[in-house]
């Protein structure tokens, strides 16, 4: 189970309380209590967590400009598992050993399946053919999370500081402060500087 | 009216130089007639009387157009652009009259309104409006901002919760109080 330095961990943990994995004024998301979660390491240091619970994604994906907001937020209920690299180590302190119990009120028969729906997110996140570990998520700051989606791709969002950029199936959403720019199915819009820029079909 | 009476008198008017021209005319006919040997037909007063028939046609023309397109206010005259029927046809076949009914229905409270005349000023919080909007008790406010929401005029952020007025949101507003004020000018006609 490597993919080139980046690990899946062996032992399948539990999430004690509601915990905010990521947070800034545009997004937030959440995985609730009891949901499940295996450590994702590299070089034996922690990089992330694979989650799989029930959970919720806010994205403000919305437009502020002269003539009136544009774009609507973003209100997701996650219930597929979703991968998470970044600043885990406030994370490690509300987890605790899952129980076959709490795998089975998952869905899963024991701990290989659980296991095996693991892999097939990271390998579909990495790719199959490994990748050099400087070429992804190498960074001490920042938050990759990456959802399935129902066109069987990833919905990926990466966040550093105020700086988000979110791609899913319609919608790419890249802000910076008061910088953004949104493609829907049915406009682009760049904003920025009290100046918007609107396209639409 | 106004309008058609200054109408009438440009008609009168042009009837009255078309009179003159005609003398005129009458008397370079003449002059060509004694200096050319071409052919000269008199073709008398009709081309006068047809003229005429011709100009006060087309300024009735006018005249229907005009009351149609120009509204005269006390405060001055509005030329109101439209398009073409075909186009004005099309444009009102494709919108829903049930949306145009909630989208009223949404703008039809004072309250409303004045919720969005306060988010023109920007996004504001549930308190911030509360705050503004005093006489409005909370669970009422919520109450429109949910009408208001559902009908696309405004937009609550999920994460801050801040309420934003939308794009069609603005220029509703900008709209209805346009068309408050161009009834009121017509009534007062």
């Amino acid at each position: 189970m490597t993919w080139q330095n980046y690990q899946l961990d062996s032992t399948i943990l539990k999430i004690t309380e509601l915990l905010t994995l990521w947070r800034i004024e545009k997004g937030i998301i959440e995985i609730g209590k009891n949901s499940l979660a295996i450590s994702i390491k590299l070089d034996d240091q922690l990089k992330g967590y694979l989650f799989h619970g029930k959970g919720k994604l806010l994205l403000d994906t919305i437009v502020e400009t002269e003539k009136g907001a544009i774009g609507r937020p973003i209100e997701k209920e996650i219930s597929e598992p979703f991968l998470m690299l970044g600043e885990a180590e406030e994370i490690q302190r509300h987890l605790t050993t899952a129980s076959k119990e709490e795998l089975t009120e998952m869905g899963y028969e024991n701990e290989q399946g659980f296991m095996a729906k693991a892999e097939d997110l990271f390998d579909q996140f990495f790719g199959k053919e490994r990748i050099h570990k400087n070429q992804c998520c190498d960074n001490d700051h920042g938050f990759v999370f990456a959802f399935p989606n129902k066109a069987g791709k990833l919905d990926i969002l990466i966040a550093k500081g105020s700086k988000l950029i979110y791609k899913a199936i319609n919608t790419v959403f890249i802000s910076n402060r008061d910088k953004v720019v949104l493609k829907t199915p049915n406009e682009v819009i760049l904003s920025g500087n009290r100046k918007s820029f609107v396209i639409r079909k | 009216m106004k309008l058609s009476e200054d109408i009438r008198e440009e008609v009168k008017k042009l009837r009255e130089e078309i009179a003159k021209l005609k003398e005129q005319l009458t008397s370079v006919t003449d002059r060509e007639q004694r200096r050319s040997r071409g052919i000269y037909i008199d073709i008398g007063n009709r081309v006068q009387d047809y003229m005429g028939d011709v100009m006060e046609s087309v300024a009735e023309g006018i005249h229907g157009e005009l009351e149609r397109s120009i509204f005269v206010g006390p405060e001055g005259v509005r030329i109101i652009r439209e398009r073409g029927d075909k186009f004005r046809g099309e444009e009102e076949e494709r919108v829903s009259l049930s949306k145009v009914a909630e989208i009223m229905s949404a703008l039809g409270h004072e309250h409303r309104l004045r919720i969005l005349k306060e988010l023109m000023g920007g996004g504001r919080y549930i308190n911030e409006l509360q705050d503004k909007l005093s006489e409005i008790t909370a669970s009422t406010l919520s109450s429109h901002l949910k009408v208001l929401e559902e009908a696309g005029l405004v937009v609550q952020e999920k994460v801050r919760g801040r309420y934003l007025i939308t794009m069609p949101g603005r220029t509703a507003y900008k709209m209805a109080t346009r068309i408050t004020k161009f009834l009121e000018r017509g009534s007062q006609e």
